[in-house]
């Protein structure tokens, strides 16, 4: 038996011998019995290896998360490419319809496309209602979180703890949460539960994304910009150098979802501000 | 090689193409996180991830090799993150025996694992007992058919590394299967 070539048997049947090397490495299996078994045992592994795929049953279901996430991400124009003409025909009466929503529409509601960072957090908590994007960390403990995102974000995030005052009683829960991309960086995702409905709180540095777009509501020396997105509501603001998205289903402006951050009793009217005016 | 999209020509999209590869990457998933929950987070994570980079700049080369290093590299950072510090994909060498040694006890008798009966779930349980390292890199070699080129790319590493860690590889596989 020749070690050298017991060494190239591996090689030589994932193919990765060529030329003089595996014409020398023929002519010698070919005339040693024992390197010849050798290479035969080796084989019929690699068979029987291969042959045990898939070693794991994929769940019931994955691929259907993974077709709606791949439809949820297709570009515009390839999307519209593959719809068929009743589709497009009954896009078109959507957008008459939309266009007819604009024109009656109440004046407070400007016309202003909503900001990238917007869109991530509604994107984020629609994900996250879904089941399509778990969190990382489970947690109602708002200073194990806290822990958790030190050193993984470019900024310090310190999530308040509620209440404030001892005698007050917890409204809503913590969750837990996650880091989400935004723009070659990480952005946190905390999930809150209020009255049994979803809150998504996504805090990024306000040097990677300012509020901008929908309704502006200067209210307590902050500028809140309000949109609705695919049903969600969506407050976002910039303070202290970082900037946050509030995502709910809450009525009006969602200002419900503030209490996460804010205590109830002596912030409660606060947020009465951010009502429809 | 990557499709570009175009519906109207026949060729599949990318979003098609890369339907394909969802057993197989939970496969690998699976391999490397041992835990059908994270394991199906990852593959998740991967195909967002590879709509976002396709969308952003379309890739070249092999589009499952493409996919799985997506897949590895989440991977990787998620443990980075977990661990907070450098990750390493160790290789417990202890205990191991060298691939002569092997070929030395075994050689006389090489067909005592088939006689043994080389069933699925044997092979299934050798594999899961093997180290990481080299538990990925039997599947994707031996179950996913990649070059020792494209796992070197996949990994990070040279070819030369992963030829001695698929040898080594086997080696433990063969003597976990003959135990």
């Amino acid at each position: 038996m020749n070690e050298h070539v017991i060494y190239q048997i591996p090689l030589y049947l994932d193919n990765e011998l060529q030329g003089d090397e595996q014409r020398l490495f023929e002519a010698h299996i070919n005339a040693c019995a024992s390197c010849w078994a050798a290479l035969e045992y080796e084989r019929r592994l690699i068979l029987a290896i291969h042959q045990a795929r898939p070693l794991y049953s994929t769940p019931e279901g994955l691929r259907e998360k993974i077709e709606q996430i791949l439809q949820n991400h297709q570009p515009i124009s390839k999307r519209f490419s593959s719809r068929t003409r009743r589709v497009f025909v009954a896009i078109v009466v959507v957008l008459g319809l939309i266009l007819a929503w604009f024109i009656a529409r109440p004046t407070h509601i400007p016309l202003v496309r909503p900001s990238e960072f917007a869109l991530v957090a509604v994107d984020t908590h629609q994900r996250y209602t879904r089941n399509q994007l778990p969190l990382e960390v489970i947690s109602s403990s708002p200073e194990e979180i806290s822990t958790w995102f030190a050193g993984k974000l470019p900024f310090n995030l310190k999530l308040p703890n509620y209440p404030e005052d001892l005698n007050q009683s917890k409204p809503y829960e913590i969750v837990g949460a996650r880091l989400i991309g935004f723009k070659q960086d990480y952005a946190a995702h905390v999930v809150y539960r209020l009255h049994n409905r979803p809150i998504s709180l996504v805090v990024t540095s306000e040097t990677i994304a300012q509020p901008a777009g929908g309704e502006k509501i200067p209210w307590q020396g902050l500028l809140f910009h309000f949109d609705v997105i695919n049903g969600w509501k969506v407050l976002t603001w910039s303070d202290k150098g970082l900037t946050y998205a509030l995502v709910s289903d809450f009525e009006e402006h969602g200002q419900a979802s503030c209490v996460v951050c804010h205590s109830g009793g002596q912030d409660q009217h606060k947020f009465e501000g951010l009502k429809f005016r | 090689m990557i499709g570009q999209g175009e519906d109207k020509e026949g060729q599949k999209s990318i979003e098609q193409a890369i339907l394909e590869y969802v057993e197989a990457l939970y496969g690998y998933a699976m391999s490397l996180a041992r835990n059908p929950v994270e394991a199906e987070d990852l593959v998740q994570e991967t195909y967002l991830r590879a709509i976002k980079g396709a969308r952003r700049s379309m890739p070249t080369g092999d589009l499952k090799a493409w996919l799985f290093t997506i897949l590895r590299n989440i991977w990787i950072n998620q443990r980075r993150r977990a661990q907070g510090s450098e990750l390493l994909l160790g290789i417990d060498i202890e205990g191991l025996e060298s691939e002569s040694e092997w070929t030395a006890k075994n050689q006389q008798r090489p067909d005592t694992i088939f006689e043994q009966g080389l069933l699925r779930e044997n092979i299934r349980i050798a594999l899961e007992s093997l180290p990481e390292a080299f538990r990925e890199v039997i599947v994707l070699r031996c179950m996913e058919g990649f070059s020792y080129s494209q796992i070197a790319e996949i990994l990070g590493c040279p070819v030369g590394t992963v030829m001695s860690r698929i040898n080594r590889a086997r080696a433990e596989l063969r003597r976990r299967l003959n135990k």
